[in-house]
């Protein structure tokens, strides 16, 4: 999408509230209805013939749930697991997926209005899961659309059939 | 009369009906199913008494639920179906395969009715005018003019001019003059039914005249009435509103008593004679006679004496409540009342129960885990219970799983039907023979293996067996033979379709396969050549009929069978026949699993597929042409897999090593799997690992280990298939 349309998306989209997340030294944000809960690390099982950043899997409450590293998929420069590590598991329409981030903070509402457009830039991140950018004070928030972004092709966690 | 002014006429007061139409639709399917199988089963020439019955009894019981509940379309074909089953019954005239056939269609027709009325009404309702006017005609000894197509209520018996018996009420025969008559109606709970008699008087130009004679009985109305029509074709009209039971009809200023035709639905054998006729269900004749009471249309009474299957079926109402199908509902075979106790429950709540079971089990085996570095001296008795524990989870999971498996038969019943009229279209001559039909599956996979195996048979049928004339000079007899069985073989159920027809020709498979440019050689083996035919678009048919030939069914086929994990296999013989066998897993959401450990890591093997395993040196294993490893198991080369190298197992310590060989067992093949150590032997809940992610090869699931850890249960077939080439 051009940033044109983008913008206009933005001006008319309603305030909503994000989660935001740390990965390295960059912020994003994601829609908090999608997260159904918050996690420390485990270390899961691991599948074979998964990329890399596909961790494997692990046992939330009996249903199976795969692990994404989203530092590994976004080429961070370090990926630690320590206990401070967090995995969000999101419920995207009845996919439970769970993410690796560094840290977890708040959850922020951010009217539309305050949302830039994000520039197309050459990125890890396809530019269609970014909604835009959001300033607080000094920092920018990178706001994604994580059910676009897990459901890609690339991501390897959907086959190219569904 | 409208269907609206029926169902709030048919009710008349307080019970509202609508709660038991569920009921009512699945007990009518069944007994149109049932009846279809009698119809199919029927010998022609020597009709026994029983089947004929027993034809009656299903015709009999749907119109009554469909006049009780105000389907007047379903009644009145019912009630048409029901006379031609009567006069038949009482070998007024001889069965032949033009009524068969007519019954057949009819019950069709019944059960798009139903189907339409069970989806709210919408729609147009079939015209049935021209299945009513043959089975009248056929009624009558076949041929001549017959009434048209009846008013739209008023279900006219069939004119029964010469062949009535004797014990018929003589008023009933030809002359038509007009008549007073005295009807009585109860007593019955709900009186206000028989008041809506009066609305047939009116609506029914012709009918007659209706008074109301007053009456001091609770429960009760009588009528006097002038008609010119016979007391079987008011009872019929009456019946929309008030069983037949209850009305008893006489010539006013208490003349005979007309109860003697009655004597058609066997209600009053024992009481023949008897004056007044105000039965209900309690006074029935025991259950020798012909008709025992109905089970499952106890509606009509609340009287104290109504027979334990009527409450049988009001239970079921209340515990099953909107149930879509029945879970557990016997099945009735051949010509037998339906006699078996069963409870209808919602599938929802079966796979509920099997959850909970699931869940049950891996906290016991987590138990067990636990308990195993405690001192057993000191922990007796936790260990005794711990062990008891066991027993009682392995008990109750089998008893929880044989609840969704229900018998092949369920899914081999529809094709004597099919089959019949598929042959009889393309004027083959076939016969059906099924093998293990006891054989259980799971429901879910019922639903799912029908249409392929519904495929493959009409094949079978279409392109499969020959002609009779060509059957004839190719030395076979006339009439070919498809065969459907179903077996348990290890872990898997396997179905098989086979037939004695021309079978497979390679020579027109390769041809086709090169004309539609696919790379193949004439150095494929035979069942290479066999799968071609999977490919989509593929046939070899120089016709195309509409019922196949035109190259979309076996793909399709092969895939609904894939998706099922399952396999699909031909073999064949040209002239003589061919087989497909269809391989599934039986889906068990509990099973028997071995963990084998490779490097760090656990893999699950389903312990149906293992068949031993052993030590291995090195030495023993040898490499064919620089790729592949075989091991020698006594006698038998084997292919050897190292599941380090296929799951890319991360090796940290050198020390260790693969040196233990575990043999499995799938798809016909065997295949000697390369582990480092074999860890146990255990139950574990299959856990499905698509629903959050995609499907991996070579693994079937995941399950959840006594230490909360995740293992990945490995598919042996895509194993062994991967080790074919």
């Amino acid at each position: 999408m051009g940033m044109m349309e983008k913008m206009d998306e933005l001006a008319t989209a309603a305030p909503r509230e994000y989660l935001t997340f740390r990965l390295d030294q960059e912020e994003y944000g994601i829609d908090i209805l999608k997260v159904q809960e918050i996690r420390g690390y485990e270390p899961p099982t691991r599948v074979a013939n998964a990329p890399e950043f596909i961790k494997g899997v692990i046992n939330l409450r009996g249903t199976i749930v795969p692990i994404v590293d989203m530092r590994l998929k976004f080429n961070c420069a370090k990926a630690e697991y320590s206990a401070f590590t967090v995995v969000i598991v999101l419920n995207l329409r009845n996919r439970i997926v769970g993410i690796v981030v560094d840290s977890v903070s708040d959850v922020m509402e951010l009217p539309a209005d305050s949302l830039k457009a994000a520039p197309d830039i050459e990125s890890a991140i396809d530019s269609d899961a970014v909604i835009g950018l959001g300033a607080l004070a000094d920092r920018m928030l990178i706001l994604l659309d994580i059910e676009k972004l897990m459901s890609a092709t690339d991501m390897g966690l959907v086959s190219a059939a569904d | 009369m409208t269907e609206a002014q029926h169902e709030s006429g048919g009710t008349g007061g307080d019970i509202d009906l609508s709660q038991f139409y569920q009921i009512f639709f699945e007990e009518a399917g069944e007994n149109l199913d049932l009846m279809e199988q009698m119809l199919l089963n029927l010998n022609l020439e020597t009709a026994d008494d029983e089947e004929l019955n027993g034809i009656f009894r299903c015709a009999h019981s749907v119109k009554g639920g469909a006049a009780t509940f105000g389907f007047a379309d379903v009644a009145e074909l019912t009630h048409k179906m029901e006379s031609l089953l009567d006069r038949l019954r009482r070998h007024e005239i001889q069965p032949n395969s033009a009524m068969v056939d007519v019954l057949l269609e009819s019950a069709d027709a019944s059960r798009s009715l139903l189907a339409r009325h069970q989806a709210g009404g919408e729609g147009e309702a079939m015209a049935t005018g021209d299945l009513v006017r043959r089975i009248s005609e056929l009624a009558l000894g076949g041929g001549g003019a017959t009434a048209a197509a009846p008013k739209a209520v008023a279900p006219v018996a069939p004119p029964e001019p010469v062949a009535v018996k004797p014990a018929l009420q003589p008023a009933a025969s030809g002359e038509k003059a007009a008549r007073s008559l005295e009807i009585r109606v109860g007593p019955i709970e709900h009186p206000e039914q028989a008041d809506a008699i009066q609305e047939l008087f009116r609506d029914i130009p012709g009918l007659g005249t209706v008074t109301v004679v007053a009456t001091e009985e609770k429960g009760v109305r009588i009528f006097a009435v002038e008609t010119v029509s016979s007391d079987d074709e008011l009872l019929d009209l009456f019946a929309f509103h008030v069983a037949k039971e209850h009305i008893a009809i006489k010539a006013a200023g208490g003349g005979k008593a007309s109860e003697a035709e009655d004597a058609h639905y066997g209600f009053f054998e024992g009481a023949a004679g008897a004056p007044e006729v105000a039965t209900s269900y309690a006074d029935d004749p025991p259950p020798g006679a012909p008709l025992a009471p109905l089970p499952g249309f106890g509606f009509f009474e609340g009287s104290p004496g109504a027979p334990a299957a009527a409450s049988a079926a009001m239970t079921g109402a209340e515990a099953g409540g909107a149930s879509k199908s029945p879970a557990n509902a016997s099945h009735p075979t051949g010509g037998a009342q339906p006699e078996a106790a069963t409870i209808r429950v919602a599938i929802n709540k079966v796979d509920q129960l099997i959850n909970l079971v699931g869940e049950l089990v891996i906290t016991q085996a987590m138990l067990a885990q636990n308990s195993r570095a405690l001192d057993p001296a000191v922990y007796q008795q936790l260990l005794t219970g711990l062990a008891d524990l066991d027993r009682n989870t392995r008990d109750l999971q089998e008893s929880v799983m044989s609840i969704r498996m229900i018998p092949m038969s369920i899914v081999f019943n529809r094709f004597p039907r099919m089959l019949r009229d598929l042959a009889s279209k393309l004027g083959k001559k076939v016969d059906f023979v099924t093998q293990g039909e006891a054989t259980e599956l799971d429901k879910g996979l019922v639903e799912k293996i029908t249409d392929p195996l519904t495929h493959l048979v009409r094949n079978s049928c279409d392109h499969g067996v020959e002609m009779p004339e060509q059957r004839i000079a190719a030395g076979k007899p006339e009439t070919g033979t498809i065969t459907l069985s179903a077996s348990h073989q290890g872990g898997s159920i396997v179905i098989e379709v086979r037939d004695d027809g021309r079978g497979l020709s390679r020579e027109k498979i390769l041809s086709k396969a090169r004309e539609r440019g696919m790379d193949v050689s004439d150095q494929m083996s035979d069942s290479e050549v066999w799968g071609l035919i999977f490919a989509p678009g593929f046939s070899t048919a120089e016709v195309v009929t509409d019922v196949s030939g035109r190259g979309v069914g076996m793909d399709v086929v092969k895939k609904n069978i894939a998706a099922l994990n399952g396999t699909v296999e031909i073999e064949s013989s040209l002239g003589k026949g061919m087989r497909v066998s269809v391989r599934l897993p039986l889906t068990l959401a509990i099973m028997d699993g071995m963990s084998v450990g490779v490097g760090e890591e656990v893999y699950i093997l389903p312990l149906s597929s293992v068949v031993e395993s052993f030590q291995v040196k090195p030495e023993a294993v040898s490499t064919v042409a620089q790729g592949a490893q075989l091991v020698k198991v006594r006698d038998e080369y084997m292919p050897v897999i190292e599941l380090e190298k296929v799951f890319q197992v991360p090796r940290f310590d050198f020390e260790k090593s693969c040196d233990i060989m575990v043999v499995v067992e799938a798809d016909g093949s065997r295949v000697a799997l390369l582990v480092d150590e074999l860890l146990g032997q255990q139950q574990v809940v299959v856990k499905n690992l698509e629903s959050n992610y995609r499907k991996v090869p070579n693994v079937s699931g995941a399950t959840i280990l006594g230490d909360g850890k995740v293992a990945l249960i490995l598919d042996t077939g895509a194993l062994v298939r991967r080790s074919r080439h």
